[in-house]
């Protein structure tokens, strides 16, 4: 076969790209106008047509008045005109003109101009269609304009920001115009038109809700000054929602309040440790990646993050369960007595479990684990200098997460006083700050195990 | 800031919508996919965005990309140049905007800039390295340049970072330069699989799997491939010219001819013209052959008026029907600038056809040195080693040429089965 195309999801339009300075639309366009005058008793067209040098250069050796047969037949072919619902022909209402201005590459461009008329008395409602080089890119409008002894409104706009495909408008942020059809209702008056404002005439036509999807919501609620505080409490929000997916810790925190005896004070303490790990968390392995971007892919790193946090926690698991267990041996039978710590509240003994390090420790190790799209935001921002406004969302995030976490907390550690009120002294009491303390090194596990496999694909698949 | 917020938005939505660590980094940088919007819908959509900020870089870049786009939908050059300004828009803004930085990257790549797309590409990787989408016009550019270790490198790194369309689509072609053709079908199916954004995406991605089922002969698949990407997006001119392709194949050039003017009239790009004129010679029309070469001539004029004359597709159509001097030049400036196997065949046959067989030969080694076993490389070589009086191994390029598909070119596959009947007659003689 012939020289395969070579650039794989990028087409090879060398031409297209490099001659895209001939002519302004490109020069295999095929640019056509029609000009609509709807009169008491006729409709006229207007027909222009600008063709690019290549389609040109196909024709060559064809005399100009062939080439203007060409055209004619196909605008006699294309042209659909309804009037009051029935079908009307378009007579060809003149010689029209054909001209061959010079084009780039000492190559020639084809301008016609094709006068039509439909003869209808009294029209009421007209529809128009233009369906010549169906194909064909380039740029195709309709323009109306006012006609005789009718009042006109129409659904296509009554400026050519073209002057009759002469010159193109230049703006990068405006398509080229791909219009086809017209629908004009029409009342006897004086020649009036009421129309859009022409493509190129300020934003009022181009501002279209509908079908503009996220990117449209989003360029509307942009534009307002809410939008930073719309921001900020998706991130809080989301951090708090966030934190009820598996594996963020909550069951450890809620767990280690449990089997620490901990107090309101020590929730609250652990949400605030998270919230600050959380965040450096983030902010560290951000600025790790962007050093380590060279070698390595952020989502590389989050299997060994996995690992790190999940063996913390089974070691803090496992340093309280060893403080369980030796205080039980002398607690228990202590319960025999009935003694003076009736009060659950004010037991001194009971937070003596909970050291400052210790709070720390597990909340560092709920809020090390790394929240991968936390850190894609962040990288964003950093990419897009806007690091700032990503510290604070992270924050935010962050915020969120811990709210949950200390809600949770505390929900755990009125519910346990609660329990005590009720004072179900017993086995099941006495046992179980020590299967909380099993339940961390459990937790802690299981992120483990689910590190380690990650990690072991992970190896093998950065072979080469 | 407003980029940052969509990003942040659209982090937000994929993950409560529990998506995987890999889809979060791989669409935050285009939010419109999330919707599913067209392309007209999202240049309408960014098009407001930009007007509406027009300080913030971000929106530029995602404009770009979307006018990108509706260039490889339409082959609307006029979007080349709105992509071009708006680019250039968003570097003066943000000189390290990753989706600007991608999109100046695409865009040299499709000016044949391959340096400039490889350094604007790394650019974008520096400023993102989450972001996989560069590593893809990394490889394009490697690859185009020649640096085919380099390529597979970066390669690797795109399939583990995100196996999808674009880096299946490219291991596939990896493979296919290396000779590979059984490994590049199966990893051609896995990018039709894998789905893309766009339907013009799997459109194009279902057309090179047809052309490697060409390549080894199964026309019937073929067909099939190329009528599955007209399905999907139907007028799509590279699976049109596919179909015309196995109708030349069957022999039947009326309905061939039909075809690939059919395409050649929505998208007269000079490898479809070529095809048209090529065929047209195989069923002995030269006259109308004559004309349609002529074009291919036209736009050579075109080029050079907009300063690019380094193209190989054009380098080869001169060596074979045109200026072989000229050719000669063309090919030494395209493999000056890219030395990769399909400049070194290109200069190779343009040696050869301007009477300098035995360096012809030479390139030929190098256009062959992967692998490859692409009929055209071979052809060129087996004619080459011809001329230069090295008939055993003429004979072996030209039996390799015609093995997968006899009728690879309605020209040059009986060209090759000729010049095999001449050399096992004893004769050796140049034909082209």
């Amino acid at each position: 076969m012939r020289a395969r195309v070579l650039l794989i999801a990028v087409a090879l339009f060398a031409l297209l790209a490099a001659s895209a300075s001939a002519h302004p639309l490109g020069n295999f366009s095929i640019n056509h106008l029609d000009r609509l005058r709807v009169s008491a008793d006729r409709v006229d067209v207007t027909y222009i047509l600008d063709q690019a040098e290549i389609p040109t250069f196909q024709e060559r050796g064809l005399s100009s008045d062939a080439v203007l047969a060409k055209k004619r037949a196909e605008v006699e072919r294309g042209l659909v005109l309804t009037v009051n619902g029935a079908r009307v022909p378009l007579a060809v209402a003149g010689p029209g003109q054909i001209s061959f201005p010079p084009g780039q590459g000492g190559l020639k461009l084809t301008r016609v101009v094709l006068p039509l008329v439909a003869r209808v008395p009294g029209p009421r409602s007209v529809q128009f269609h233009d369906g010549t080089f169906p194909g064909r890119i380039g740029w195709k409008a309709i323009v109306a304009q006012p006609g005789s002894g009718t009042d006109v409104h129409s659904s296509v706009s009554s400026g050519d920001p073209t002057s009759g495909l002469r010159s193109y408008p230049k703006s990068a942020l405006r398509s080229p115009l791909d219009e086809r059809d017209a629908t004009l209702s029409v009342k006897p008056g004086n020649g009036s038109l009421t129309a859009p404002k022409g493509p190129d005439q300020g934003e009022a036509t181009t501002h279209n809700r509908s079908g503009d999807g996220f990117a449209g919501v989003f360029a509307d609620a942009a534009a307002g000054r809410g939008v930073l505080v719309f921001f900020l409490l998706a991130a809080l929000a989301w951090g708090a929602m966030h934190a009820l997916s598996p594996g963020h810790g909550k069951t450890m925190v809620a767990a280690y309040l449990v089997g620490t005896r901990g107090r309101a004070r020590h929730a609250v303490a652990l949400g605030a440790t998270v919230t600050v790990t959380h965040t450096m968390g983030v902010f560290a392995l951000g600025v790790v990646t962007l050093l380590l971007s060279q070698w390595i892919l952020p989502e590389q790193l989050y299997p060994w993050l996995n690992l790190v946090s999940g063996l913390m926690v089974v070691v803090i698991g496992a340093a309280v369960l060893r403080k369980r267990v030796a205080s039980s041996q002398f607690r228990v039978p202590s319960h025999h007595h009935h003694g003076h710590h009736h009060h659950p509240a004010d037991g001194g003994r009971r937070t003596a479990d909970i050291s400052p390090k210790g709070i720390i420790a597990m909340g560092a190790s709920a809020g090390l684990i790394p929240c991968p799209s936390a850190l894609v935001v962040l990288l964003a921002a950093i990419a897009q200098h806007q690091i700032a406004l990503g510290l604070l969302l992270i924050t935010m995030f962050s915020l969120g997460l811990a709210a949950t976490l200390t809600g949770l907390g505390l929900v755990v550690v009125y519910a346990n006083r609660l329990t005590s009120r009720i004072n179900m002294s017993g086995r099941l009491v006495a046992a179980l700050p020590a299967v909380s303390a099993l339940v961390i090194v459990g937790a802690g596990c299981v992120l483990t195990a689910h590190a380690l496999p990650q990690l072991v694909l992970r190896v093998m698949l950065a072979g080469p | 800031m407003a980029a940052v917020f969509a990003v942040a938005l659209v982090v937000f939505m994929l993950v409560n919508r529990g998506s995987r660590v890999h889809d979060t980094v791989s669409d935050a940088d285009n939010p419109a996919a999330l919707v599913g919007a067209s392309t007209d819908t999202r240049i309408k959509s960014f098009q407001a965005l930009v007007r509406a900020h027009p300080k913030d870089s971000r929106g530029y870049g995602l404009l770009a990309d979307a006018y990108l786009q509706k260039v490889r939908e339409t082959g609307d050059a006029s979007y080349y140049t709105r992509a071009g300004a708006v680019l250039h828009t968003a570097l003066r803004l943000n000189p390290r905007d990753p989706a600007a930085l991608t999109g100046a990257s695409t865009l040299a790549l499709a000016r044949h800039d391959f340096r400039g797309g490889l350094d604007y590409a790394e650019q974008a990787r520096m400023a993102a390295p989450y972001v996989v989408k560069p590593l893809g016009d990394i490889v394009d550019a490697q690859v185009e340049l020649g640096r085919y270790a380099e390529a597979r490198r970066t390669l690797h790194l795109m399939v583990d970072a995100q196996p999808n369309l674009a880096s299946y689509a490219r291991v596939s072609y990896w493979r296919e330069l290396h000779g590979d053709l059984p490994g590049a079908i199966r990893a051609m199916k896995l990018a039709v699989s894998a789905g893309g954004q766009a339907a013009e995406n799997v459109a194009y991605v279902q057309t090179l799997l047809g052309n490697l089922y060409f390549t080894v002969g199964r026309l019937d698949d073929s067909r099939e491939a190329y009528r599955t990407a007209l399905a999907r997006f139907p007028g799509y001119v590279p699976a049109s010219a596919g179909l015309a392709g196995v109708e030349a194949a069957h022999g039947r050039f009326s309905i061939a001819i039909r075809r690939y003017r059919d395409a050649v009239a929505r998208l007269p790009l000079p490898q479809y013209v070529v095809a048209l004129g090529e065929t047209e010679l195989a069923a002995g029309r030269r006259a109308a052959a004559r004309r349609d070469l002529a074009l291919v001539g036209a736009e050579e004029k075109l080029l050079q008026a907009n300063g690019v004359n380094t193209d190989v597709d054009l380098a080869l159509f001169e060596a074979s029907h045109g200026s072989p001097a000229r050719a000669v030049v063309l090919a030494r400036r395209a493999w000056a600038q890219a030395p990769s196997v399909r400049s070194a065949d290109a200069l190779g046959w343009a040696l050869t056809r301007a009477g300098r067989p035995a360096e012809g030969l030479r390139f030929g080694h190098r256009a062959l040195a992967l692998g490859s076993r692409d009929p055209m490389f071979l052809f060129h070589a087996g004619l080459s080693a011809s001329a230069a009086g090295r008939a055993g191994e003429a004979r072996a390029y030209l039996a390799r040429s015609v093995a997968l598909n006899r009728r690879f070119s309605p020209l040059y596959a009986p060209r090759a089965e000729r010049a095999l009947a001449e050399i096992a007659g004893g004769r050796l003689q140049v034909t082209g």
